[in-house]
């Protein structure tokens, strides 16, 4: 089965990034330099071969661009100024659209006025429903104590909290599965035993609490640092909030050293360093892997900004007894939290908590496998 | 006979020779053979110190003979003659043993190697016995030129000698001057009008008044030697003599006839050309299909007839950068098209041609890579075939894509295949006509490859552009302003001195056999008919000796290479003692 070339393939990445695709000549430079690619998994010059060719279904079920962390060696390294660090980044990007069924996510990576303007519907959406629903006039209690929980019960908010992590988690399930269909069962280059999807998933559960692979880019420890902080403390946040909101969110004030106090600081400390790291980085584009910023970028980064900082106001307010800036705080808190969440984790760049680790997981497993039929094909020859 | 009296000169070359060869001992022991009067030993021979000793002897010790033994004659024979020279000392009474890359570099035991040495000096110095005093020679030179092809490169060969001032006959076969430069668009890597490269050229080679063009003419034999040439040229019938000192060949090339290579179509499928009709497309100014629509998915394929075992060898070198600039002419004039660049190694080696490369690949052209030498005979090559109807293209490209490793189909509605460039049919005939050499491909060989690449191996025959090999116009250009260069200095000079080591028959001998006439490789024996004698053309010789080692009477003999000055020398180099001499 011979596979049609589509020059004008290419035209439809643009939206999802930047780059001079036309550029390449594949000398190989950036696939030897690279410290990620390895046998089977030789990148980035294949994707960039498959984008410049058109080859669409091949790219579907592309699994390297989630092995690559963008120390952007390669780019530096390009003589012809290709950017292929960029073209993974697109990449990654254009497989989050191809994974997500919904068609979603490639309207929010295509058009930034089309985020922007979710953004901001959930935005009014989040205010006005306080400012319908929610008492700013509750006072704080004789002992000076603003009562958060009678402006917002946090049984309501959890409940809220579970449709939305119910209907988001369906969304990102099945794009989770479109994504394994895509890699896994459509290669018909190796059959994967069952047992391995076991035996290869501690990679992946590792994986996803270290990000040690990261380390393997020379020049990354404190980028490591930074992300690993970052994204410890969100998924600390996202397990307060989703599973322990009651015990999280309460009236009482806390002594410093209770857990709740200091879970809390360690997770204001990790979004503060890494958006500020991460935005300082964009802005100045002193890294590879920041000198071409798209827009989901910039909005993620600033949203997880505006979460901590509002975060930070509602505890000041609170600990200074002061009512209604709390629930000002309180409701600008949610209403930053809402649009990134909706618009990040199914459809843009928050997928990418879940695809990285799987990535390496369906990469680890077609690398056994391979290995494997190998070694039956071999052995009766030998 | 005036006594012999010879000096021997041992050269140490530094260590070179010293540190394997006894130079010493074998100095001390070679000043004992008769007639030799000095026997000295030195650390430089070839250094000016070196050349004054000799030089000094020759004077002091009224010596006759010089014999040095040291490195290669191919390296410091002129030197040494030089020498002999300005000491008084006819050239050629001087012999050289090489005792360093035949002794002291290939050998590894030194008394062998001393036992060696001593054996060579001790043949040349026997040789030199013998040796005679020999007179240069000069000729004169005509200066009008002949140039052959009213190419590119004859043309501005014609023009750089004219406008020195000397006659030149251009003759060309066709009606127009130009060649296949006439045929195309633009130039690359700078895309500058042809035309305009050209036409004030022709024009002024046309009202030149030391330039005479003869048109649809060839040339069928030339006769005589450097400086003395003539040749017969018939042109509308009428016969002209001309009479020329150099000749510049310029025949050029012919394009590649793709027909033979089946798996492209060519001649069958009516939308695949070549790029040499591709560029009489871009001259007309119209690039449409056959039934003439716009083509909207144009496939351009490398490497036609170059480069493959079956159809030529080596590269053309001009066809990838062609290529790009086709790429470029069409991304403009259609816009919208899509470009496909199907090459089998992409070869930018000129000035500014990687950067045209570079910037063509901006422009949205999709290369596309194939594996010119894998899985032959056609395995790998891109096929060509029609498309099935209702597809939105004519015909379809399959083909293994090496850089992405998949098999791949690719849309064509205009195929154009850079066909590489061949020997032009009638190269074998101008060959012999004027003497030159081919080389496996019928392309004419020049003198040397890097130090002498426009001369040939006749004397005063040039050759420029691409009879000798695919050229750009560039190079072209610059070879034939060196050839130019080359006869200027020749017309300069007026005379040119000849080879005196020449054969010589002795008419007394010769009973008329004519073998020397067919071993000659130059042509420079021809037959006495009144005498009934072969007699040699002495300008013509090189002295190679063939005739003389051929000759059944022994009438030939060749200069400095007699048999009397070979026979002794392998004397002495046999004798296992001086004093059996």
């Amino acid at each position: 089965m011979s596979t049609r070339v589509d020059p004008n393939f290419k035209n439809t990445l643009m939206g999802y990034g930047r780059g001079d695709w036309n550029e390449c000549f594949h000398c190989g430079n950036c696939t030897a330099i690279c410290p990620l690619s390895e046998n089977g998994f030789l990148f980035p010059r294949k994707g960039l071969r498959a984008i410049q060719m058109g080859l669409k279904d091949k790219l579907a079920g592309y699994v390297d661009p989630w092995l690559c962390y963008y120390c952007g060696e390669c780019s530096e390294t390009c003589p012809r100024d290709a950017n292929p660090g960029e073209m993974m980044m697109t990449l990654r990007r254009y497989l989050t659209s191809v994974y997500d069924w919904t068609g979603l996510s490639g309207r929010l990576y295509r058009s930034f006025a089309a985020h922007l303007t979710v953004v901001f519907f959930l935005f009014a959406a989040i205010i006005t429903s306080f400012l319908i629903f929610a008492d700013f006039s509750i006072p704080a209690n004789a002992e000076g104590i603003v009562e958060i929980n009678k402006f917002a019960p946090h049984g309501l908010i959890a409940s809220l909290d579970h449709i939305l992590l119910g209907t988001l988690s369906f969304f990102l399930l099945t794009n989770i599965l479109n994504m394994f269909i895509k890699v896994i069962i459509k290669d018909r280059s190796v059959r994967i035993p069952f047992s391995m999807y076991f035996i290869h998933v501690w990679e992946a559960i590792f994986h996803f609490l270290t990000q040690a692979r990261q380390l393997k880019c020379e020049g990354k420890r404190t980028y490591w640092f930074s992300h690993w902080f970052l994204m410890s403390s969100y998924v600390i946040m996202f397990i307060l909030i989703i599973f322990f909101l009651d015990w999280f969110q309460t009236d009482q004030i806390h002594p410093v050293w209770h857990p709740q106090r200091w879970l809390g600081y360690y997770v204001t400390a990790g979004l503060i360093w890494g958006t500020i790291y991460f935005m300082i980085g964009r802005y100045k584009k002193n890294k590879e892997m920041f000198k071409f910023s798209h827009h989901s970028d910039w909005i993620f980064i600033i949203l997880l900004f505006l979460i901590a900082f509002t975060g930070i106001l509602i505890h000041i307010f609170r600990l200074n007894g002061m009512a209604l800036a709390t629930y000002v705080s309180y409701t600008l808190h949610l209403a930053v939290e809402v649009p990134m969440v909706v618009t990040f984790v199914a459809f843009s760049k928050w997928s990418h908590l879940a695809y990285r680790p799987l990535g390496l997981y369906f990469a680890n497993l077609k690398k056994a496998a391979l290995r494997k039929q190998y070694n039956m094909q071999v052995a009766p020859a030998v | 006979m005036e006594e012999k009296r010879i000096g021997v000169y041992v050269c140490w070359c530094g260590t070179n020779i010293a540190k394997m060869v006894d130079v010493e001992a074998v100095a001390e022991e070679i000043g004992r053979l008769p007639n030799v009067v000095v026997s000295k030993n030195y650390k430089y021979m070839c250094s000016d110190p070196g050349q004054e000793l000799i030089i000094k002897d020759i004077k002091e010790h009224n010596l006759n003979r010089v014999v040095v033994s040291a490195c290669s004659p191919r390296i410091h024979e002129l030197t040494f003659r030089k020498a002999l020279e300005n000491a008084g000392l006819n050239p050629y009474m001087f012999e050289m043993a090489n005792i360093r890359e035949q002794v002291s570099w290939v050998h590894t035991d030194r008394t062998e190697a001393t036992k060696k040495a001593r054996s060579l000096i001790v043949g040349a110095v026997t040789r030199v016995s013998h040796h005679e005093a020999l007179d240069k020679r000069t000729v004169e030179i005509n200066p009008a030129t002949l140039v052959i092809g009213g190419g590119v490169s004859g043309m501005t060969a014609a023009l750089e000698i004219a406008d020195a001032g000397n006659k030149v006959y251009l003759v060309e076969k066709s009606d127009h001057l130009g060649g296949h430069t006439a045929n195309i668009d633009l130039t690359f890597p700078h895309l500058q009008s042809a035309a305009q490269l050209l036409q004030p050229r022709i024009k002024r080679i046309l009202n030149h008044p030391n330039i005479q063009v003869f048109f649809g003419t060839t040339i069928d034999e030339i006769f005589g030697y450097i400086g003395n040439f003539e040749a017969e040229i018939e042109q509308n019938g009428k016969k002209t003599e001309l009479q020329f000192g150099n000749v510049v060949v310029a025949t050029g090339l012919k394009p590649f006839n793709p027909e033979v290579i089946d798996v492209y179509g060519y001649g069958k499928l009516p939308n695949v050309i070549t790029s040499v009709e591709f560029e009489q497309m871009l001259k007309s100014g119209k690039i449409q299909t056959r039934d003439g629509q716009e083509p909207k998915h144009i496939a351009i394929i490398h490497c036609v007839g170059s480069r493959h075992p079956d159809y030529h060898p080596y590269c053309s070198r001009t066809c990838c950068m062609i290529a790009l600039k086709f790429a470029n002419q069409l991304r403009s004039a259609i816009p919208d098209a899509q470009i496909f660049d199907i090459y089998a190694d992409m070869r930018a080696f000129g000035k500014d041609c990687e950067e045209f490369y570079k910037d063509s690949a901006s422009r949205n052209i999709l290369f596309l890579n194939f594996d010119q030498q894998k899985g032959l005979p056609r395995i790998g090559m891109p096929q060509i075939s029609k498309a099935p109807p209702g597809n939105g293209f004519e015909m379809i490209i399959e083909m293994d894509e090496r850089l992405s490793g998949e098999k791949i189909e690719v849309p064509a509605d205009l195929v154009i295949l850079m066909v590489g460039m061949e020997a032009q049919e009638d190269a074998k005939t101008v060959a012999h006509a004027v003497g030159v050499s081919m080389c496996g491909n019928d392309f004419f060989i020049e003198r040397h490859p890097k130090l002498d690449p426009v001369a040939t191996t006749t004397d005063g025959v040039y050759i420029a552009g691409s009879c000798q090999g695919p050229k750009d116009i560039t190079d072209a250009v610059s070879q034939a302003r060196a050839a130019a260069a080359r006869i200027l200095a020749s017309i300069a000079a007026k005379t040119v001195e000849v080879e005196v080591t020449t054969a010589v028959v002795n008419e007394d001998m010769c009973c008329g056999c004519q073998t020397c006439i067919k071993v000659c490789p130059y042509k420079a024996i021809h037959f006495d008919e009144e005498k009934k004698v072969s007699v040699v053309n002495e300008i013509l010789c090189k002295g190679c000796g063939t005739c003389g080692s051929a000759c059944p009477t022994g009438a030939i003999r060749s200069r400095h290479f007699t048999d009397m000055q070979i026979l002794s020398q392998i004397k002495g180099i046999m004798s296992m003692e001086v004093t059996e001499i």
